[in-house]
């Protein structure tokens, strides 16, 4: 590869970030800045909190008898009620990470055609190939890493916000950061997204490939072959492997997620067998996961090359 | 290489639908050549052949490289416009700049920001925030800061107001073509581009009707303005057309020598309009 090649990969890369910086960036900083404004403002604000109408009930009150608790406990337990908290983060983003890859992904090579810039596109000298890959690119890589930031900005607020409360409650809340392992759980939370992204890439190259030929609506050429399958399957062979195999896989995605909670609430969070992050990379299923994708990109790559746009 | 572009049997169906018939032309290097023909003619298809953006029987060399394979290759030295519209919404000026100075080899970025700075297109802007008329000056700008042997129009001022439409021809006049380049254009307002025209290529149902130099369509076609007493005479030499004028009859010869001709009233060339409607009607 030439360094004019790796030159417009990143161009390619970054004009995806240009057009959808919105869901990219700014929907999970909105996001985390809302949940901290709502939880300042809840402090603020609801020191007083009147329970059942009468029975006044002072968090603030309640803070010492709380950090005393807290303290109290043992170091093993105190570590997994800090690390539960911060985990808790990925719960929410990680959900609406994976929304907005997949409209991302369905997106990703319909709305071109649909405002004719491909036109545009097409008219510089760059192969379908690169443009393909470095949407798929963005969609398993360059997303994650921008939730990732913005949930390791939130665990810090969760902490800092946790600290101040530690304060009121007549601690230094120097416990709260030495059980709070920050680095570990910023670690296993990008690698969680990441992994999780990753392990989905044959989903969202599918929809890639449906986004590169659906003549509208992308949303149902993504949907209903699936839909077909089951249904054919279903009367043919009077099985649901199609849709246990898909659902198994989406399930598992979520899980990925969510595996390091998983593990810190004592492992009985998900009833399914839950992968750490790293167990991912040995397990086969994730490598017929990629290169399934490849056969899709492959499709999406040629249709995009071939297709008439009359 | 003097011959950019060579077709030979060029031809492409849709379904039993014949958009072109076995078409051959060529583009010679330093010529402005206008394809010319009614909608659905299959212009846009020749374009698309050329560029690479469909599939077609025949020969086409574009650069002397396939289209079809080495489209990657044609690009670097091929540009076009496909019309107006097609810049993204969301693009901003200046990443647009940026974008096609990285991915583009023979793109020269002084030049860009020197013709935008000639413009009051803010660099901050985004597509969706300029006028149509900006719109086309910033495509512009861009295409001709690429150093490009061949450019591709397909009516790029289609939608643009007068003063636009003129300012877009005399730049790419002005400042991008010379004989080392050439451009090939369709447009509507045929009227508009005629002067700047080098070589005329009419088609029709997918056929090539006129393939000829500016130079060979004034010599071989001449129009007369005829009285009405010598209308059976005109009438008697085969004319491709007539038109009534103020009471007095123009017709149009094809291949008629201009001795002939000039006892019969004042000779002009014809605009290019007249004879694309003739050639339109022609055996009709």
């Amino acid at each position: 590869m030439s360094i004019a090649m790796v030159n417009s990969f990143k161009a390619l890369v970054k004009r995806e970030y240009w057009e959808h910086k919105g869901a990219m960036f700014y929907t999970p900083a909105i996001m985390a800045a809302v949940f901290a404004g709502l939880m300042i403002l809840g402090a603020l604000t609801g020191d007083h909190i009147t329970v059942n109408s009468g029975h006044g009930f002072s968090i603030i009150d309640h803070l010492p008898q709380a950090m005393e608790q807290f303290e109290n406990l043992g170091e093993e337990e105190r570590s997994k009620g800090v690390q539960i908290g911060l985990y808790g983060a990925i719960v929410l983003f990680g959900f609406v990470m994976l929304i907005v890859s997949l409209f991302y992904a369905l997106g990703s090579l319909y709305d071109e055609r649909k405002d004719r810039s491909i036109l545009f596109w097409k008219s510089l000298p760059i192969s379908d190939t690169a443009t393909v890959l470095s949407k798929f690119l963005a969609v398993t890589f360059v997303i994650p890493v921008f939730y990732s930031a913005i949930i390791a900005a939130f665990q810090l607020f969760l902490l800092l916000f946790a600290t101040v409360a530690a304060w009121f409650g007549g601690s230094s809340g120097i416990a709260i950061w030495a059980s709070s392992n920050l680095f570990g759980v910023i670690f296993n939370s990008f690698f969680a997204i990441v992994t999780a992204s990753l392990w989905l890439a044959p989903l969202w190259a599918w929809l890639m490939f449906a986004s590169s030929w659906a003549k509208k609506v992308a949303f149902l050429w993504g949907t209903l072959p699936i839909f077909m399958i089951v249904v054919a399957e279903g009367w043919i062979f009077q099985t649901t492997r199609f849709i246990e195999i898909v659902g198994d896989r989406i399930a598992n995605g979520f899980v990925i997620l969510n595996s390091n909670m998983h593990y810190m609430v004592g492992g009985d969070m998900f009833e399914i067998d839950v992968q750490r992050w790293y167990e991912v990379f040995g397990n086969i299923e994730f490598w017929v996961g990629l290169i399934v994708s490849g056969i899709f990109l492959a499709g999406a790559i040629y249709t995009r090359r071939y297709r008439d746009e009359s | 290489m003097t011959t950019l572009i060579q077709a030979k049997g060029l031809s492409k169906s849709y379904g039993s639908h014949q958009a072109l018939k076995s078409v051959d032309f060529s583009v010679e290097r330093g010529r402005i050549v206008g394809l010319v023909g009614p909608n659905g003619a299959g212009k846009t298809t020749i374009l698309k052949s050329i560029l690479g953006l469909t599939s077609y029987e025949g020969d086409l060399k574009v650069l002397g490289l396939n289209p079809e394979r080495q489209r990657h290759q044609i690009m670097q030295k091929v540009s076009f416009i496909a019309d107006v519209a097609v810049l993204p919404r969301w693009l901003r000026v200046a990443d647009a700049v940026e974008f096609v100075t990285n991915v583009h080899p023979n793109f020269k970025v002084e030049r860009a920001k020197h013709f935008l700075s000639k413009t009051s297109i803010p660099m901050n802007a985004r597509v969706k925030e300029l006028s149509k008329g900006m719109v086309a000056q910033l495509h512009l700008a861009l295409v001709m800061s690429i150093d490009a042997e061949l450019l591709v129009l397909d009516e790029p001022t289609l939608g643009l107001d007068i003063l636009y439409r003129k300012e877009f021809y005399n730049q790419l006049l002005a400042e991008f073509f010379d004989e080392g380049r050439s451009i090939l254009v369709t447009t509507h307002q045929i009227e508009e581009i005629e002067n700047l025209l080098t070589d005329l290529l009419f088609i029709r149902d997918g056929k090539i009707v006129l393939d000829a130099t500016m130079e060979e369509v004034a010599e071989k076609y001449i129009e007369v303005m005829v009285s009405k007493d010598d209308a059976a005479k005109a009438e008697a030499m085969n004319p491709v057309m007539q038109r009534d004028v103020f009471g007095r009859k123009v017709y149009l010869f094809e291949g008629v020598s201009r001795e002939e001709l000039e006892p019969l009233g004042e000779l002009h060339s014809p605009s290019v309009a007249d004879l694309f409607v003739a050639k339109m009607k022609e055996g009709k």
